[in-house]
């Protein structure tokens, strides 16, 4: 009986460490893309979370799994975004000042690709939910 | 001067932009809340069986209309309560023949021939045509190439209990999805327009939609309302107007589903959406100073009904949106031009296909326990700037049109292969 109980603490604790650990990453992500990128990096990484918090709350899986995966898409939105930079620096080394304004019109679509994509492969990381069963399968 | 001409279209739309946006989110916050905790609709009385005539137009369906009429006569409702009518709509093909070969067996469906003079004047002529002759309480409506439950009737007959709806939606699930890429695509515009959409509508009491097919009217208040207005293209949406202007309001019902046969190229898909995108924003013409001045409607219906009646001009918007703001950052942008640009993106991502933002549809299509197919949201993108260039052609024929005062019902027809009768069985 005490061998179980604490064996559930620790479980607790060691769950709590692991989300504490994510948060912190996630936190990490939005400072850096603010003090290293700039400011519309940021502002996608907000949206990407403030979608991902609100929306997959109510579906189904652990909040551990759902947490990760919002690390992981920080990560990922923070890389694409490092990479997006040195594209920028790249291409005005090459093709000089008008790659500026090429990248000033590109940069927000470019800047929100990772989050559509990042998104409907996230979605499928989850448990299915018990949904009726349709007539037809397509 | 120009530069803030061009700032106030580019803040304009953005707001707009956001409205949408914001207005999805809801839409999906909603549906998953409710799917969470299911809210009951009032317990209806299951005994209401009225009698129902459901009309059937076709024109050149061969290829589908058989399967269709096999399914009619599966139907678990009582056949002494329903009247089938099949309009043969100046058919060039078998599909007159077909229709009276399960007319001769089975008494409760008929076939209502239209020659070429009278017939062949697009699916609201054929439906009123329908219309005369229909003798139920309760007048539904399947296109030829639809392949609906068998307790479909059922299920959307049951709302009429309730006085106050006028029509009833039910849900149309692609049946030829595994055929190519535009049929997956076509999909998940489906998934995020009724999954969601309809769904939230709905449930907040806003305006869902009656689109034409799988769902049906009051006969009275539909004769009353002067039947399928043949001038629009899209007489469906025009109903759904005419409905709530009238104080009733329509129903969606998300259980009641039925297999359609969706667009398999792109070329198809264009005539199809320049068709639906044209026929909205003649309703929009119709409808939106009548919904703005309606006493019938409450603020919430109105500010929905108004978002409606726009939103295929939204695609055009955008356009406008983006080379206005391409401008500004060329010339001279402000901080709040810089700040704002990236909602362009957002929209470019989020209005795809039938105008659901990626993340809606994504849940839409969780929620259908369709984990694969989410993987293609990213592809709706070349589906959104394909519907930007149809709207736009859709917009200036109708600014053609109103200039030269021409007639611009030019109604085009879906042709069906019967792609979906090798899904159906199986």
């Amino acid at each position: 009986m005490w061998k179980r109980k604490e064996s559930e603490s620790m479980k607790f604790e060691s769950n709590r460490l692991i989300l504490g650990l994510f948060v912190e990453a996630i936190a990490l992500c939005l400072i850096v893309s603010f003090r290293f990128i700039n400011i519309a990096a940021t502002a996608t990484l907000l949206i990407f979370n403030l979608l991902f918090l609100s929306l997959t709350i109510h579906l189904n899986g652990t909040l551990n799994r759902k947490l990760v995966t919002l690390a992981l898409g920080n990560i990922t939105g923070l890389l694409w975004n490092f990479v997006l930079q040195y594209f920028d620096i790249a291409g005005v080394t090459f093709f000089g000042a008008p790659f500026n304004f090429f990248y000033a019109v590109s940069y927000p679509f470019l800047n929100f690709m990772w989050v559509v994509s990042f998104w409907s492969v996230s979605l499928a990381v989850l448990p299915k939910p018990k949904s009726k069963q349709s007539e037809m399968k397509p | 001067m120009i530069i803030e001409a061009l700032e106030i279209i580019f803040l304009f739309s953005t707001a707009l932009m956001i409205a949408y946006l914001a207005r999805h989110y809801v839409f999906t916050l909603t549906v998953l809340r409710r799917t969470k905790n299911p809210i009951g609709k009032i317990a209806v009385d299951t005994k209401y069986a009225p009698t129902v005539s459901i009309l059937i137009p076709a024109r050149d369906e061969e290829t589908v209309i058989g399967r269709l009429l096999q399914r009619m006569t599966e139907l678990t409702y009582p056949h002494d309560k329903l009247q089938v009518i099949t309009i043969d709509d100046a058919s060039s093909d078998r599909t007159g023949q077909i229709a009276e070969e399960f007319s001769k067996h089975h008494p409760f469906i008929e076939v209502l021939h239209r020659d070429k003079k009278t017939g062949g004047k697009g699916k609201a002529s054929a439906m009123n045509a329908g219309l005369k002759r229909a003798t139920g309480e309760i007048v539904l409506c399947f296109d030829a190439d639809y392949y609906p439950q068998i307790d479909i009737v059922e299920k959307l007959v049951k709302e009429f209990v309730d006085p106050a709806v006028g029509a009833v939606q039910g849900r149309p699930v692609v049946l030829n999805e595994a055929q190519n890429v535009v049929t997956r695509l076509v999909t998940l515009e489906r998934i995020g327009g009724y999954r969601v959409d309809q769904e939230a509508r709905d449930n907040l009491g806003l305006i869902p939609q009656f689109g034409g097919t799988v769902g049906g009217f009051r006969r009275s208040l539909l004769e009353k309302l002067g039947g399928f207005d043949e001038s629009m293209l899209t007489e469906d949406t025009d109903l759904t107007f005419q409905v709530y202007l009238a104080g009733f309001k329509v129903c969606y019902v998300g259980d009641a589903e039925c297999y359609e046969e969706a667009v398999d190229n792109w070329k198809a898909y264009w005539r199809q959406r320049h068709r639906w995108a044209q026929g909205h924003m003649q309703v929009c013409f119709k409808h939106a100073l009548g919904v703005l001045r309606s006493k019938k409607l409450n603020a919430k219906e109105k500010i929905d009904g108004l978002l409606l009646l726009n939103v295929y001009f939204m695609p055009v918007l955008t356009l406008i949106a983006f080379f206005a703001g391409v401008s500004l950052i060329l010339y001279q942008s402000s901080q709040l031009v810089n700040a704002l640009w990236f909602i362009v993106p957002v929209s470019f991502y989020s209005l795809v296909g039938n105008f659901a933002p990626f993340f809606e549809i994504g849940i839409g299509a969780y929620l259908d326990g369709r984990t694969r197919i989410q993987w293609l949201i990213p592809l709706l993108l070349f589906a959104y700037l394909y519907n930007i260039l149809i709207c736009t052609k859709a917009f200036l024929d109708l600014l053609a049109a109103k200039i030269l005062r021409k007639s611009w019902s030019d109604w085009a027809k879906t042709r069906h292969l019967g792609n979906g009768n090798s899904y159906i069985g199986n």
